[in-house]
C-alpha cells in the first residue's frame, strides 16, 4: 500500500496556527515524522490561499523539501497556487491534487500536470456533483478524465483516478458503491490508470473514538477490491497493522484472520458472513457491525456499535 | 394474459405499540389503540396484511391558539377556550387519538404554570375516553417543567409524551419510565439521527415498545419529499431487520400544512386558487395521505374535514383487498 500522508491539512487547528506563524520547524517535524511512519508521499493541503498563494505555496514546498525527499501532493483548488508550487519543486515527481470533470478544472489542471511532469489525481466528480453509482463514477473516468489526459498527452501511468470516498455518516449509500468503483476502474483502460482514494473521509463527522475502526475496516475492504494507494494517516498504527496483515497474509491472530477473510470475501465478490465471525469476541463483533454499516446494510448511527448485531 | 404481481418477503417487522390504558390496565381510558406490526410497505396487502391501520389524531391546545388560522378557530368555535370541551368535540369529529399541545405562555402572557398544564390534561382525560398524547411547548426547559408533573399526575395512563430530542430527552424518558408512559422521539429529517436517538433512549432502559418516532416532515410543496424519503428509508430498514428503526412513526401534517401560505392566506390570491377553506383542507389531506403512503402510523391533523377525508382514504385503500 502506497500511503500519501494526510496530516499537513489546514483543517487541523495546529496546522492552521503554524501556518499563520510560518512555523518552519512544525511543518518539517510533521513531514519527517510522517515519512518515518511510512508515508511514501506527502499531501499538502493549505486551502486555496486566495490572497497569499504566491508566497505560501513556494514557501511550503521549500520548507518540506529541505527535510524529506518524497513526492509532494499539491492539494488545492487554486490553479495559480498549484503552478507556484510546481515551479519550486526540485526533488521527486510531484502529484497534483486534483482535477475533476468540472469544466474549468478538467481544462486547466491536466495542462499543468503535463507542463511540469507531475502525476495527476483526477476526481470522478462532474458538474452535477458526485454520482452515487459505481458505474456512473467509472463512466466519468472513461468519458472525461482519461480522454482529457490523452488529449494533453499525459502518460496514463501518471494519472491517478480518485473515485471519491464519502462519509458513512450522511452519505452511507456511497460507501459500497465506492468499493465497486475501485474494482471496476482497474479494468477501465489498458494500461490501467492508478487508483487513489482519501480513506479518512469515510469517517468524517463520526465521533472521534469510532473513526480508526471504520477507517481500517474500510481499508481492508478496499484492498480486497484492489486498492494499492491512498491518502491516509500514517500515524494510525492499527491501520498499518491491518495493511501489513493483509499484505503478508499473516494468519497468526484471530483478528488478523478476520481482516484477511473480509479482504478475501470482497476480492471474490462475496460478502463477509456471520459464520466468518466469532460473535463471542467483542472486537470481531465490532468489525462485523462496521462492515454492515459500510455495506449500507444497517443504517449508520453514532452509537451503531451499541446496537445488537443483526 | 395472467399478470403475476411480484411480492417482497421481508425479514423484519415494525414493533406493535399500544397507547392508553383502561381501568383494568391501570388507567382510565375507555379503550386503547394499537399501531405497528407491519411486515410490508403500506397497503401492500398482497404481501402481508397490516394488522393495524394508520390512525388519525386531532391536535388541540390548552388554551385558545391565537396564532392558528381563522378557518380553524371558526370551525371549532367556542370549544377552543376549554381543552375538555375541545377534546370532546375532537372525539365527535372522529379523532382516534387526542394530541394536547401545551402552550408556552398562558392567556396573560406569563409562562404556563405546571398546575395549569396538569389541569388541562386532566380535563381532557375526564371528557374523552380516547388515548392521549401530550406535547410540551417545544422548548427544553419549559417541556421538562410542564411534562414531568403532567406525567406524574397521569401515572399509568400510557400517554405518549414529547417531544424528546437529542439535546433534551433524559428528563422526559426518565419520567415516562417512572410513570408508565411512552415517549415520542423527534429527529430533524435525518435517518442517522433518528436511529441514534432511538439508541440513546433505549439505552436509558425504556423498552422499545414505548417509543414512537417522529422523523419530522414538511408540508406539500415545502419539503415533503425529504420527509417522505427519510420515512421510507427508515421503514425499509425496519423491514430489512434493523431493530433500532422498527418503531412506529408519528408525523404532524396538520401543523406543517397550516403554516403554508396556501392554507394561511385567504385574501388577495388568484381566482384559480379557488376556495380558501377547500384549499387548506386539501393541503392538509394530501400532506397526510402522502406521509401515510411513506409509512406514517399516526398523523396529527387540525381540521375535522381533513380527518374525515383521510379516514375515508385509509378505509378505501384497506378495502382493496376485498376486491382482490
Amino acid at each position: 500500500m502506497y500511503i500519501i500522508g494526510e496530516n499537513i491539512h489546514i483543517i487541523s487547528e495546529k496546522v492552521k496556527a503554524a501556518l499563520s506563524e510560518k512555523d518552519t520547524k512544525f511543518f518539517q517535524d510533521l513531514a519527517v515524522r510522517q515519512v518515518e511512519a511510512g508515508a511514501q508521499a506527502l499531501d499538502l493541503n493549505l486551502g486555496p490561499r486566495k490572497k497569499d498563494w504566491g508566497e505560501v505555496f513556494p514557501w511550503i514546498v521549500k520548507t518540506i523539501e529541505a527535510v524529506v525527499d518524497v513526492p509532494l501532493s499539491i492539494d488545492t483548488t487554486n490553479v495559480e497556487g498549484m503552478e507556484a508550487a510546481l515551479k519550486t519543486i526540485s526533488k521527486a515527481q510531484p502529484i497534483l491534487n486534483s482535477a475533476s470533470a468540472e469544466p474549468e478544472r478538467l481544462e486547466k489542471v491536466p495542462l499543468l500536470a503535463k507542463k511540469y511532469n507531475a502525476r495527476l489525481i483526477a476526481l470522478t466528480m462532474g458538474e452535477s456533483g458526485i454520482p452515487v453509482g459505481a458505474d456512473q463514477r467509472v463512466n466519468i473516468a472513461l468519458e472525461k478524465l482519461i480522454p482529457r489526459a490523452l488529449e494533453v498527452d499525459l502518460p496514463i501511468k501518471d494519472l491517478l483516478i480518485d473515485p471519491l470516498v464519502l462519509t458513512v455518516s450522511g452519505c452511507q449509500q456511497y460507501c459500497p458503491e465506492l468499493i465497486e468503483a475501485v474494482r471496476t476502474l482497474q479494468y477501465a483502460w489498458d494500461p490501467p490508470p492508478s487508483i487513489s482514494v482519501g480513506l479518512s473521509n469515510v469517517s468524517n463527522a463520526v465521533p472521534r473514538e469510532n473513526r480508526p475502526l471504520i477507517n481500517r475496516t474500510y481499508c481492508a475492504m478496499l484492498m480486497g477490491a484492489g486498492l494499492k494507494m491512498m491518502i491516509a494517516d500514517p500515524f494510525d498504527a492499527e491501520l498499518k497493522e491491518v495493511i501489513r496483515v493483509i499484505e503478508t497474509r499473516d494468519e497468526n491472530t484471530s483478528l488478523g484472520r478476520l481482516y484477511l477473510k473480509l479482504h478475501d470475501r470482497i476480492a471474490a465478490m462475496e460478502h463477509l458472513t456471520p459464520e466468518d465471525v466469532n460473535m463471542t469476541d467483542a472486537q470481531q463483533v465490532s468489525i462485523w457491525k462496521t462492515v454492515q454499516i459500510l455495506r449500507n446494510q444497517v443504517i449508520y448511527a453514532d452509537s451503531y456499535l451499541q446496537q445488537e448485531a443483526a | 394474459m395472467p399478470v403475476e404481481i411480484p411480492k417482497d418477503t421481508w425479514a423484519g417487522q415494525v414493533r406493535t405499540i399500544t397507547l392508553g390504558a383502561t381501568a383494568a390496565e391501570g388507567g382510565t381510558r375507555s379503550h386503547t389503540v394499537t399501531i405497528g406490526g407491519q411486515k410490508s410497505l403500506p397497503f401492500m396487502h398482497f404481501e402481508h396484511e397490516a394488522p393495524y391501520p394508520p390512525l388519525v389524531a386531532l391536535e388541540i391546545k390548552d388554551r385558545r391558539p391565537d396564532d392558528w388560522s381563522a378557518l380553524l378557530l371558526e370551525r371549532w368555535g367556542d370549544v377552543v377556550n376549554a381543552p375538555g370541551d375541545w377534546a370532546k368535540a375532537a372525539e365527535a369529529a372522529g379523532a382516534e387519538l387526542i394530541v394536547l399541545a401545551l402552550s408556552l405562555t398562558d392567556a396573560n402572557g406569563e409562562p404556563t404554570r405546571p398546575e395549569a398544564a396538569v389541569a388541562a390534561t386532566k380535563a381532557v382525560l375526564a371528557s374523552t375516553g380516547l388515548p392521549l398524547i401530550v406535547w410540551g411547548p417545544g422548548q427544553a426547559e419549559a417541556d421538562n417543567e410542564l411534562l414531568v408533573p403532567v406525567a406524574e399526575a397521569t401515572k399509568g395512563e400510557r400517554i405518549a409524551i414529547g417531544l424528546c430530542e437529542d439535546k433534551n430527552y433524559r428528563t422526559l424518558v426518565a419520567t415516562a419510565m417512572a410513570n408508565n408512559h411512552l415517549v415520542i422521539a423527534r429527529s430533524p429529517m435525518d435517518v442517522n439521527l433518528a436511529k441514534q436517538l432511538n439508541i440513546l433512549i433505549s439505552d436509558m432502559g425504556l423498552p422499545l415498545d414505548r417509543i414512537l418516532m417522529d422523523p419530522t416532515t414538511g408540508a406539500l410543496g415545502y419539503g415533503i419529499e425529504y420527509g417522505y424519503s427519510v420515512m421510507e428509508r427508515l421503514r425499509l430498514a425496519a423491514l430489512q431487520g434493523d431493530g433500532m428503526t422498527q418503531l412506529p412513526m408519528i408525523v404532524t401534517p396538520g401543523y406543517e400544512a397550516w403554516k403554508t401560505k396556501e392554507s394561511k392566506v385567504g385574501a388577495g390570491m388568484p381566482d384559480a386558487w379557488g376556495s380558501w377553506e377547500e384549499r387548506a383542507i386539501t393541503w392538509e389531506t394530501i400532506t397526510a395521505m402522502t406521509l401515510i403512503e411513506s409509512g406514517a402510523d399516526i398523523v396529527v391533523l387540525r381540521h375535522p374535514e381533513s380527518v374525515r377525508r383521510v379516514q375515508t382514504a385509509i378505509k378505501d385503500l384497506n378495502s382493496v383487498r376485498e376486491m382482490a
